[in-house]
Formats: C-alpha cells, sequence, structure tokens
C-alpha cells in the first residue's frame, strides 16, 4: 500500500515535471536575424465569437498581403515583407492572454494586431504593456477598452457609446417635432450593451422621452419584447446588437404584425446578410455606419474604398464589412508609423516603444477614413476622426440619409409598412 | 498509522517521493520560457481543481454538476475586492472568497445533498446556470461586461502561487483522508452509508463538510485565475466549461483515488494546449471530449490511474466508491 | 389587459412546443432509467437536419419533420443499445455513468455542431413565416400556432403508441417493473432500444419545431436541456401524463416572466424555480415522479 502510493507520487511529480521540460525545449528557429516584420494576429478564430474573429483575421491578412505584393513595409528607402503569426483567442479572454504570450515570446513578434471582441482584448492590454509590444485593433468596440488608458494599445473604430449616441441625435435632429418617443432595446452582452446605452445617452441628451429600456439575453425569444413594443407604440425604436438578433427582430415583429415607424439598429443593418436574408422586409430600416463601400475616402495601398471592397470581394467572396476595414486600415496606420520611425527591423524592445510613440502621433487619411487617436480622456488611443452616418436601406440598397452633408437620399419616416 | 517498521519506512519513503515531487516542480521556472510557463501554470490549476471535484464525486459519491459556481465565486470576490473602491490587496482576498463558498455550500449542500444521484447533478446545475445569470444581471460583478483586476503579471508568482495551492489541496486531502476521523467517516460513507450511520456516524454533517471542503478548494482556484487572467466574465469563470472539464479530467484520471484526478487534469490540458498551439483552431477540442467521456466510460471506467496501479485494485477502489449510492 | 392576454398565448404556444420536447425525455426515464443530458443535442441536430433540409432540397420544414423523425429515430435505434450496456452493466454506478454517457454524447453533439456548421445561427424557412392571424386583441403567428398543433399531433401519437398498442403496453410494463417485465416475456433490451429510438426521433422533431420560430445553432441544445429538465422535473421523472401540464406552465412561467418583469431575469427564474422543486418536491409536484 505504502509503496504504490508513492510510486504515484514518484509518477506524478516526474510526469508532471518531463512534461513541462518537453515543452520547454525552446523552439529553436532562425529568429531575430531576419529583416522582416513580424506581426502577430491574436484573435477568436474558434468558439462563440468565430464568424467575427475570422472576419478581423481576413482584414488583417489582405492588408499583409497587398503590402507583401509591392515587397513589404518601406522604411527608409527599403522595403521590409511583413510575417504573420496567428494565435487563437478561443472567444475566451484566458486563451487570448496566452496566445499572446505564446507570439510575443515564442514568435517573438513586434507588433500584435487585437481580437474582435473587447473582452479578449482587455485580457491581453496588460500583457502588450509588460513586454511592451503595441497593438492595433481594428475591432473592440465597447468604451471600457479604454477606460484604463492603455499605453500599447490603440483602436482604429470609434467606441460604440460615441456612434449610438451620436445617431440618435442626428435622427431627431432630422425628424424634428415627429419623433417624440424612444424605446430602447438590446442584447445583454457587452457590445449590444453598450450600444443600447449609448442609445440611451442620445435619447436623454436629445430631450425625447424614453418609453422603455430593456436588455434581453442572446438567443432569448422576442415575442415578449416585441409584444411590449407594440403596447407601447413609440415613435422609435433602437435595437442594440448583432446582425442575426436583428433579422430575428425584424421577422418576429412580421409575424406578430409589428412595424415600428421607425426602426435603427446599428452596424449590422449594412451587413449583406442583413439585406439578403430579409428581402422587402429590409427596407426602411435605419443603421450607423462609420465606414460603408459608398463613402468618399482613398489611400496609396488600397485606393478608394470602393476598391477596397472590390479587393475584398475578389479574395474572399464576399464584401466585407467595417470590421475587416477596420483591421486592414490598422495595417496602414503600422506602415505609416514605421516610415516616421525610420529604424529597419530586427526590433527591440527600445524600438518598440519608439513605435509606440509613432503610432500615438499617427494623422492619416485612409480609404476607412480619417485616423487619428485620442491622446487623453475617456477615449484614450480610440480614433475618434470617423462620423457616424445615419443609413436606410431603400429597395435593397444601403443609402446615406442623415446628417444632410453625407446624405445621398431622403430619410423616410415612418418607414414603408408601418402599423 | 504507522506502527511497524514496515510502515515507518512506507511513510518516509512516501514523504521523500513527495519531497522530490515538489523539488522538481520547483525548479522548473528556471528552465522553461515564460510560455510554456504558463501552460504548465495552468495543468496546475486544473490538477487541484480536479482534486476538488474529486471530494465530493469520487468521495463522497455526489457527481455535481455546478462546481463552476465557486470557481466564480472565488473570481469575483477577488475581483470586487480587488477594484478600484474597495482595493484589497490579492492575499487578503482569499480568505473572504474561501470563506463565503463555504457558507454557500454549507447552505444548498444540506437540502440538495439529500437528492439521489442523478437529481443532485441537475440540482448543482441548475444552481451554477441561476448564479451566472444572477452575475450576468447585477452591476456589482460588471454584468456581461465583466471585471478587470489590476494587472500583476509576473509569471513566475502566479507559477508559484498555483504550485502552492495545489500542493495544499492534494496533501491536503491525502492528509485528511488518509489520517484523519473526518477521512475516516467520508471513506465509511462511501463504503456503505446505511452501515456508517448504524455506527453512529452522521452522515449528513459528513457530506456538507466535504461539500464545503471540495467548494473552499475551488473557489481558491477561481481567485488565483481572477488575478492571474486579469479580465473575468460570467461566461468565463461560471460557465459551464469549468464544469465539463473538471468532470472530464476525473473520470479520466480515475475517479476516487488521490492522484488519479492530477493524471487527467495534466493529460487533458497538455493535449489541449498542445492542439491548440499546433493547429491554431481547437473547435474540434469539445467534440473530443465527449467522444473521451463515452469511450472512458465504456472501457476505462476507473480511469487512466488503473492502468498504472493494477486494473484490479483500481476496480475495488471504484466500485466500493460508488456503492454508496 | 391586451398585453396580458398576448402574453398567455405567447405562454401556451410555447409551451405546446415544451410537451413535445420532453414527452421522449420522460419515456427514456421510465425505460431505461437514464437521465439523457443530451436531450437538448438530440433537439439541436433535429434542427440543423430541417434547416439543411431546407436549404438542399427546398423542403419545408413541417413536411420534413416526418423525415427527420424516421431519421433520428433510427440513429436512436442504434445508439439505444450503448445506453441500454452502459445503463445495465456489471460495474460500479451505472446510472451515474450512463449520465455521464449521455453528458459525453451531448459535448460530442455540441462540439461536432460547432466544428462541422460554425457559430452562426440559422434560419430555418417555412411557408409559414410571418404570416399572422389576429383574434380580436391578440396577435398570433401562424407558424407558432402550426407548431403547436404539430407539436400537440406528435404527443398525442405518443399517447396512442402508449395506450392502444401492444408494444405500448410492453414499453408500460418495462416502466412499471423491468424485472416482472422481462418475466412476462417482454424483451427488455429490445423494448429498451425501440424506446429510445422513439425518443430521438420525436425529440430531434420537436427541435424542427423550435428551429423555425427561432434560429439552431450549436449552443441552443443547452438551453433545451434545461427546460427538458426542468418540465421533467416538475411533472415528476417518468410521467408521460403529467408533461401536458408542466410544459404549458413552463411556457406560461417564461412568457410572463419575460412581459412583467424582464426578459432578462427569465432564465434566472426558471433556474431558480427548478432547483427550488428539486429541493421541496423532487417528485414533481404532482408527485407522479420515479
Amino acid at each position: 500500500m505504502a509503496g504504490k502510493f508513492s510510486r504515484r507520487a514518484l509518477l506524478r511529480g516526474t510526469v508532471l515535471g518531463s512534461g513541462a521540460l518537453v515543452l520547454g525545449a525552446p523552439v529553436v528557429s532562425a529568429q531575430g536575424q531576419e529583416k522582416v516584420i513580424r506581426c502577430g494576429v491574436v484573435t477568436s478564430l474558434s468558439g462563440d465569437n468565430r464568424f467575427g474573429g475570422n472576419l478581423t483575421r481576413r482584414g488583417y491578412d489582405l492588408w499583409a498581403e497587398e503590402i507583401n505584393k509591392l515587397g513589404g513595409i518601406e522604411i527608409a528607402g527599403q522595403r521590409y515583407p511583413v510575417k504573420m503569426f496567428y494565435g487563437d483567442a478561443q472567444s475566451r479572454p484566458a486563451s487570448g492572454a496566452d496566445a499572446a504570450v505564446r507570439l510575443i515570446i515564442q514568435d517573438k513578434v513586434d507588433v500584435l494586431f487585437g481580437p474582435y471582441t473587447s473582452g479578449v482584448t482587455l485580457a491581453v492590454q496588460p500583457i502588450s504593456a509588460k513586454y511592451q509590444v503595441p497593438m492595433i485593433s481594428g475591432s473592440a468596440e465597447s468604451p471600457n477598452v479604454w477606460l484604463s488608458k492603455p499605453a500599447f494599445n490603440f483602436g482604429m473604430i470609434p467606441a460604440v457609446d460615441l456612434t449610438s449616441d451620436k445617431s440618435i441625435k442626428v435622427l431627431a435632429e432630422n425628424l424634428g417635432s415627429k419623433a417624440k418617443s424612444v424605446a430602447v432595446v438590446g442584447v445583454d452582452e457587452p457590445f449590444s450593451k453598450e450600444t443600447a446605452e449609448g442609445f440611451r445617452h442620445g435619447v436623454q441628451e436629445a430631450g425625447l422621452e424614453l418609453k422603455r429600456f430593456e436588455l434581453f439575453p442572446a438567443n432569448a425569444d422576442l415575442t415578449p419584447i416585441i409584444s411590449k413594443l407594440k403596447d407601447d407604440n413609440p415613435d422609435i425604436v433602437a435595437v442594440g446588437g448583432h446582425e442575426s438578433v436583428f433579422i430575428n427582430f425584424v421577422n418576429a415583429a412580421v409575424s406578430l404584425d409589428y412595424r415600428p415607424k421607425a426602426l435603427i439598429m446599428h452596424y449590422g443593418v449594412t451587413s449583406a446578410a442583413f439585406i439578403n436574408q430579409l428581402g422587402e422586409k429590409a427596407n426602411g430600416a435605419l443603421g450607423v455606419s462609420v465606414w460603408t463601400a459608398g463613402l468618399p475616402y482613398r489611400d496609396d495601398l488600397f485606393g478608394t474604398a470602393s476598391d477596397y471592397s472590390e479587393l475584398s470581394f475578389a479574395r474572399w467572396g464576399t464584401h466585407p464589412d467595417y470590421t475587416e476595414a477596420g483591421c486592414s486600415a490598422s495595417g496602414l496606420v503600422l506602415q505609416d508609423a514605421a516610415r516616421r520611425l525610420g529604424k529597419a527591423p530586427p526590433w527591440d524592445q527600445k524600438t518598440r516603444v519608439e513605435l509606440t510613440k509613432a503610432i500615438e502621433e499617427t494623422d492619416i487619411e485612409t480609404f476607412y477614413g480619417p485616423v487619428a487617436f485620442a491622446k487623453e480622456g475617456d477615449h484614450f488611443h480610440n480614433n475618434i476622426k470617423p462620423v457616424p452616418v445615419v443609413v436606410q436601406i431603400k429597395d435593397g440598397k444601403v443609402v446615406p440619409v442623415a446628417p444632410s452633408s453625407a446624405a445621398e437620399g431622403e430619410l423616410q419616416y415612418p418607414m414603408p409598412g408601418a402599423s | 498509522m504507522a506502527s511497524n517498521p514496515g510502515q515507518v519506512r512506507g511513510n518516509l519513503f512516501r514523504l521523500a517521493a513527495i519531497a522530490v515531487g515538489l523539488l522538481a516542480l520547483g525548479v522548473v521556472p528556471a528552465f522553461i520560457d515564460p510560455y510554456s510557463l504558463r501552460i504548465v501554470t495552468g495543468a496546475l490549476m486544473w490538477a487541484g481543481l480536479a482534486c476538488a471535484w474529486n471530494i465530493v464525486g469520487g468521495y463522497a459519491g455526489y457527481i455535481s454538476f455546478g462546481h463552476s459556481a465557486f470557481f466564480g465565486i472565488g473570481a469575483y470576490t477577488t475581483a470586487i475586492l480587488m477594484q478600484a473602491g474597495i482595493g484589497m490587496p490579492f492575499l487578503a482576498t482569499l480568505l473572504p472568497s474561501v470563506v463565503i463558498a463555504m457558507i454557500v455550500a454549507a447552505i444548498i449542500g444540506g437540502p440538495t445533498m439529500r437528492l439521489r444521484g442523478a437529481y443532485f447533478a441537475i440540482a448543482t446545475w441548475a444552481f451554477a446556470e441561476m448564479l451566472m445569470q444572477l452575475a450576468t444581471i447585477l452591476d456589482i460583478t460588471g454584468g456581461t461586461g465583466g471585471l478587470s483586476l489590476p494587472a500583476y503579471l509576473n509569471e513566475f508568482f502566479f507559477y508559484y502561487t498555483m504550485l502552492a495551492a495545489a500542493a495544499a489541496s492534494f496533501l491536503g486531502v491525502w492528509y485528511l483522508i488518509e489520517y484523519t476521523r473526518f477521512g475516516f467517516r467520508l471513506k465509511a460513507l462511501r463504503d456503505h452509508e446505511p452501515a456508517a450511520e448504524a455506527m453512529g456516524i452522521r452522515t449528513n454533517l459528513v457530506k456538507v463538510q466535504a461539500f464545503a471542503l471540495s467548494a473552499a478548494i475551488t473557489a481558491l482556484f477561481g481567485s488565483v485565475f481572477a488575478y492571474w487572467t486579469t479580465y473575468i466574465d460570467p461566461m468565463s469563470v461560471m460557465g459551464p466549461e469549468i464544469t465539463d472539464q473538471m468532470v472530464v479530467m476525473v473520470l479520466l484520471g480515475g475517479l476516487g483515488t488521490i492522484w488519479g484526478p492530477a493524471l487527467g487534469a495534466v493529460v487533458l490540458w497538455i493535449t489541449n494546449r498542445y492542439i491548440w498551439s499546433t493547429f491554431g483552431d481547437t473547435v474540434v477540442y469539445l467534440p473530443v471530449l465527449g467522444l473521451i467521456i463515452a469511450m472512458v466510460v465504456l472501457f476505462l471506467p476507473n480511469g487512466l490511474i488503473s492502468l498504472i496501479v493494477g486494473r484490479r485494485r483500481g476496480r475495488e477502489l471504484i466500485s466500493r466508491i460508488l456503492r454508496k449510492f | 389587459m391586451d398585453l396580458f392576454l398576448q402574453t398567455i398565448m405567447n405562454g401556451v404556444l410555447i409551451g405546446g412546443i415544451l410537451i413535445c420536447l420532453t414527452i421522449g425525455f420522460q419515456l427514456t426515464f421510465g425505460v431505461l432509467h437514464v437521465i439523457d443530458f443530451a436531450v437538448g443535442g438530440w433537439a439541436m441536430l433535429g434542427g440543423y437536419a430541417a434547416y439543411w433540409l431546407v436549404a438542399l432540397a427546398g423542403i419545408d420544414p413541417f413536411i420534413s419533420i416526418f423525415l427527420v423523425f424516421v431519421l433520428f429515430a433510427l440513429i436512436g435505434r442504434a445508439v439505444g443499445p450503448l445506453i441500454y450496456h452502459v445503463r445495465t452493466s456489471r460495474y460500479a454506478r451505472p446510472d451515474l455513468m450512463a449520465l455521464a454517457f449521455t453528458f459525453g454524447l451531448f459535448l460530442l453533439m455540441r462540439g461536432g455542431a460547432l466544428w462541422l456548421w460554425s457559430y452562426n445561427s440559422r434560419n430555418v424557412e417555412s411557408v409559414f413565416s410571418g404570416e399572422f392571424l389576429t383574434v380580436g386583441p391578440v396577435t398570433i403567428p401562424v407558424l407558432r400556432l402550426s407548431a403547436f398543433l404539430m407539436a400537440l399531433l406528435i404527443s398525442l401519437g405518443v399517447f396512442l403508441l402508449l395506450y392502444r398498442t401492444r408494444f405500448g403496453m410492453a414499453v408500460r410494463a418495462v416502466a412499471q417493473n423491468r424485472d416482472h417485465a422481462g418475466l412476462m416475456g417482454v424483451d427488455v433490451k429490445r423494448v429498451s432500444a425501440y424506446v429510445y429510438g422513439l425518443y430521438t426521433g420525436i425529440t430531434a422533431s420537436a427541435g424542427v419545431l423550435i428551429a423555425t420560430i427561432y434560429s439552431v445553432n450549436p449552443s441552443v441544445g443547452v438551453r433545451y436541456t434545461l427546460f427538458a429538465f426542468f418540465v421533467a422535473v416538475l411533472a415528476g421523472l417518468g410521467s408521460v401524463g403529467g408533461v401536458l401540464i408542466a410544459g404549458l406552465a413552463l411556457g406560461l412561467m417564461e412568457s410572463v416572466v419575460s412581459t412583467y418583469v424582464g426578459t432578462r431575469y427569465s432564465l434566472l427564474v426558471v433556474f431558480g424555480v427548478l432547483f427550488l422543486v428539486l429541493l421541496i418536491a423532487p417528485k414533481g409536484v404532482l408527485g407522479r415522479g420515479i
């Protein structure tokens, strides 16, 4: 009995110890000597957020491919190719942190391209700060990400609270006295909740009546909430969520014989899936966008927004959404900062810090729009330049309708088929 | 207990083996890079969690599908206490976290453990999901937005903390089971409950004590995990995934054995991380996990440890444990 | 008042489907004495089957539901003996091993679905989608009404099977007392396998109905398992009749809580009530549990 137990204890110790050593066998490869720029992509390639995560990866990859076609990033007259490494966050913050550490320690990346979700971003931030590796994110829209003033993290997309807030005000202005009451609903998950809260804030600042503010769990039955909205009968219904929720919402509302006078959602409205799956029912829905393929932005690598859209379509078979676009634009930020830095790779820790400072000073025009990072306040290191535009689906097309400076069409209110 | 030269020698040998094992683990950080250190730290955590689950699942004989609740209680207690407003230092949060978990376990353990096997499983599952919903709704937990903890990124610190916690858990459980009256009562309970009652053992009390102990250890690891990851949300610390892994690890390693859970935890965790870093994408892990459980139940119900200890002994051990139902 | 009536209607319609979801589960428990953790998984897979039949062959789910039933009944008939074997084997704690086995099965299903079909929700279009009837102040989505009726039809079918056929008699006999039934000449092993097949067929069919109303994605199985457990426990595990009441009860409870308390709290309430019922009345509200 005693012998067996001690044998097991020894066994356990040896198993753990040797397992650890086997893993630790240093990954020897020709690193640090090559003149390439090593970029690590941390995103959710599996798990719940697999879909969004893969969009971000496509965005980053498209940029890498395009820049490498030219030979790489240009620094002081020479071109240095970009090499991409990937770490799957598995839609979990802890795995994201592991992935970041692995990319930094084992793959020795110089810069990180950030995750799809804010949760993973938050977990990776301290790691990015500890090893002083700058991270540029094309996604992650929660305002929480910037509250801690992360020195090494930069975000391309303005936080949702900014965009949803502004869009309600723009809408209210456009509709004038026709719209007095608003009901705000949203999915109880970070992005959607923050969007909904942004809407609510906008409603309060615009002086409108908030008839209802309610969150519901993802995958919930929408019948109760639509029954309530039908009962409330507000002038505007604002929904915070991803596109699948919007699609369900519109379908459920139709089956309960309810069409609000105005229905504003968020980015998802501009996605191809929304229009395709709903067909006619999508017409009249309002959305918010900081980027669509029709906007008049351009840069030297991708051309115009529309050029980028076609490029992405040719490469991946689908038109890009704003997430993909933001991620590709992240690469442009790196390009510009590296060029201004003027130091050739391989980069050491000290150089990375200088690179980070260079990124902070970014002020460029891209196909995605203008990019400049705030250096103080609640949206520290967030790109606050893009102007959200309210769009409306008309005959299956996304048409900007407000503010008047960006409008290409007239805002239709009430929307077609309103009860 | 030691009462003859043979047994004294056996005990010494046992202790020596443990000391060697601990020493080996203690010097590991000197040989491997920070990333691999993270992996080993993770393995230690899961070994500890498996050990905790085994107390209730293997020893008391109640399959709990709700242990993630205690992991979450530990994680959230530490996270909340370390928030800017309260700002407690990490080590000070460990005691409240463990105590709260024990209190919750004691409160629900009493009535819940009166239920038979499968009912208990469902009840614990319902309880865990209920707590996760609460965490999603309340503001103090940050709702679905989660909580961020002050970042302290010293991999060595976390490695040694996890090692200390895991070692304390295993050695503590081993000592309790083999050398104390509590352990004696627990084993009597597991072997044959009516007989134990007839002998005057208050089986309800023992069951609740075991449940509370298990909860306490689980919460401890939850706390360390929260500080280690620096960001938690309901899904990541209270989700069913945590319970799933704990159950599989113990089943795989060997239900109701001292070291089986450690073996199962290490094997599964290393496999998981290996698949992840090699193939970049571990969607395949979940169905594989399911397949492993099915295979273990069909072909290796006594767990991997039985392959080492010997099938006969392992089977003996397991049937005695599980017959208590 | 209008809202209240609508809420009641919503609850009843969903309740019908929940009945269909749980009826097979009760049979399995009664005959095999196994709590099948994978019940939600079968429903989820049924939903996916309906999706693919629509997407690839354009078959309306209200027609393909019969195909799905047959397909899954066959699969279940094949898997059944495994479960029976685990449940009746000589080792250790068979019912817990069976629980663990079905748990593993569930993980396999969920993970497999995630791996093959990814996380996105799939909508299952039907000819009834979007249509509605108006009865006074209440709007009734035709889709839900049809699903409700179909669910009742299936449940009726089960009852007829159980109480009007010899096979049904054999099933009831085994549920009452396995050993005695065996002594009376019932091939318990075969009956168990068929019952499992019946169960998977019914549950997958319920999954089809649910998928037309909500969408389907790999993680919905967990919720369906929860709902099935809830209805089963409330009715009393193994009680097929009690499911009629318990199913409606859950549908109404969810609807009322979502509407009047808040949708965020509905899951919390459901889990909470389940937990309390288990503590206070594990044999079900009517006390007919096994």
